[in-house]
């Protein structure tokens, strides 16, 4: 459906991206994972054709995103990272007007995306908050039932009750063979949604994964609090490095993948408490790209 | 060419426009109104310009003299103020139309929807000329209507009034060309305002230096604007076909250009 292939460019003061490769299949939700700044926007330009490649290609359908901007984009449907629309129209004239370009005539989808994201599209642009922007967008992006459309950052300005109206949007689509691109800052965003990921930093892929294989490379930080203080001691001994002794009563463990030999090394100790702490992406990255460094 | 795009386009600047074009068709009325009482002391008014020193006289486009309402209206209109109106009205259209869409990122939108950038920029492009010719035409009917209600019959030469009003437009055509190829190769709409205006009004100003003093006439050689001669228009003298060929092919470059231009490059959308 998609093919990223050795994509390179090249910007002033030594950003850009560097070899770019994935693939996307069709029916596919693919996530696209990096801290800011790292090229997920950059390559998703390429893939709009917006930017011409030093080097390597994208391609959609086998159409090449640069030679036929203008033609593949009949198949996409697209949210940007950052929305501007048009000055002086209301939400429902510019979706009308998107309609017409993308020479759409289904309005009853577009009623009923608009019912479902839960905002009033006569609303002028200009007093939208970015919540709702991110809803038209969204609603730009779905409404002509492309075969695949690609999101950059699409949860951003949502609150959590939208995250999941939109999660729920994207998976329905999903099982109409949609195929989607999702870029993000955020694994639970992706978790939720992606078969597969590519993990991009400093415009390099480090790992394209599947998204199991990902979650078990998250660490999860637990902090246990025990009712003596001297089970906290012989437990944190136990794990070694892996656990630190907070404040008398509490210990910090990591734990990475193996949670039944955590669990059953917390069983014998009487336990008051436990917290969870997702590690954040970027310790993932940090990780993932340390190791791989150290291993080429 | 996308006729959607053109619309909503046109309907976004219809407002601007019309301003520009009611405020131009007002003026031209007012000052064929005015005119009866103007031509009955023309001498007087001839003997004042021909007394005031002779570059003032060229610079403000006064020597085709008070004498019939062309060359009137061709000085007090068509020589500075309406040059004025459409040089300001050329650039900024021009810089709204391209570059202050990629600046903002709204042109985003237009190029994930099915639209080459040559439709795009081909679209923005007839935009711009439609403003110009919508405002010209606005301002010509304008000056037939005054002259029917204010002047004595035949007293406005339709056929040099015409061809006044053609070559106007052919001048802006040429400098919205410019302005819109600026506007074409920019990420930034302050920037691309900044360009595109510094250029035409040093044209401006070169023309009209050159007008001014006979030692410096060599500044007009490189002016558009010099290209443009209102007074000789309406005099009959001067090569205003050639001129107006000259704008044309100017014009259609700078145009032709800006769309090559704008769909070539990389777009920080």
């Amino acid at each position: 459906m998609l093919t990223v292939e050795r994509l390179t460019k090249r910007f002033a003061g030594g950003k850009g991206i560097e070899d770019v490769s994935f693939q996307v299949e069709k029916g596919e939700v693919f996530g696209f994972l990096g801290p800011n700044g790292a090229g997920k926007s950059t390559t998703i330009r390429h893939i709009l054709g917006f930017m011409k490649p030093d080097a390597g290609r994208v391609t959609v359908q086998g159409m090449d995103s640069w030679q036929h901007q203008g033609q593949l984009q009949r198949v996409l449907g697209y949210l940007p990272g950052e929305i501007a629309f048009p000055e002086g129209m209301n939400g429902k004239a510019f979706l009308d007007f998107m309609a017409e370009l993308q020479g759409c005539g289904n309005m009853a989808r577009r009623g009923e995306l608009i019912d479902r994201l839960q905002f009033d599209a006569r609303t002028p642009i200009r007093k939208m908050s970015k919540g709702m922007k991110q809803k038209v967008g969204i609603v730009a992006a779905f409404m002509h039932a492309p075969p695949l459309i690609i999101l950059d950052e699409p949860t951003s300005g949502l609150d959590p009750l939208m995250q999941k109206v939109f999660i729920d949007l994207v998976l329905e689509e999903k099982a109409r063979g949609t195929t989607f691109l999702m870029s993000s800052h955020s694994f639970a965003e992706i978790e939720r949604t992606c078969d597969r990921a590519a993990i991009i930093k400093q415009g390099r892929i480090v790992a394209v994964k599947d998204i199991h294989e990902l979650q078990s490379m998250q660490r999860k930080i637990f902090e246990v609090t025990f009712v003596n203080e001297a089970d906290a001691h012989a437990f944190a001994a136990a794990r070694g490095d892996e656990a630190e002794i907070r404040k008398g009563h509490t210990v910090r463990v990591a734990v990475q993948g193996d949670y039944n030999a955590f669990l059953a090394s917390i069983l014998p100790y009487p336990v008051r408490n436990i917290d969870v702490f997702a590690q954040n992406l970027e310790d993932i990255f940090m990780n993932y790209y340390d190791q791989s460094e150290v291993l080429a | 060419m996308s006729l959607a795009l053109y619309r909503r386009m046109l309907s976004l600047h219809l407002k601007t426009m019309m301003n520009y074009a009611v405020g131009s068709a007002f003026y031209m009325v007012l000052m064929l109104g005015i005119y009866p009482s103007i031509a009955s002391n023309s001498q007087a008014i001839d003997e004042l310009v021909a007394a005031m020193p002779e570059g003032i006289g060229r610079a403000f486009n006064l020597t085709s003299g008070f004498g019939t309402a062309q060359s009137f209206i061709s000085g007090e209109y068509y020589g500075l103020i309406l040059v004025l109106i459409l040089s300001v009205f050329s650039v900024l259209l021009a810089t709204q139309l391209i570059a202050k869409l990629v600046d903002q990122g709204a042109m985003a939108y237009l190029l994930a929807a099915p639209l080459t950038r040559g439709k795009v920029a081909f679209t923005q492009a007839s935009v711009l000329v439609t403003g110009l010719a919508l405002i010209m035409g606005m301002t010509t009917i304008a000056g037939f209507a005054g002259a029917a209600i204010f002047l004595e019959d035949g007293a406005l030469d339709s056929g040099r009034f015409l061809a006044l009003n053609g070559m106007a437009f052919l001048l802006f055509f040429a400098v919205g060309g410019i302005a819109f190829l600026v506007s074409a190769v920019s990420n930034d709409e302050k920037r691309a305002l900044g360009i595109s205006g510094a250029i035409t009004f040093g044209f401006f100003t070169l023309d009209l230096l050159g007008r001014l003093s006979g030692q410096l006439d060599w500044l007009r050689a490189v002016s558009l604007f010099a290209l443009y001669r209102p007074g000789e228009i309406v005099e009959g003298s001067g090569p205003a076909p050639l001129f107006g060929a000259a704008l044309l092919t100017i014009g259609a470059a700078a145009f032709a250009i800006g769309i090559v231009r704008f769909r070539r490059r990389d777009l920080p959308l």
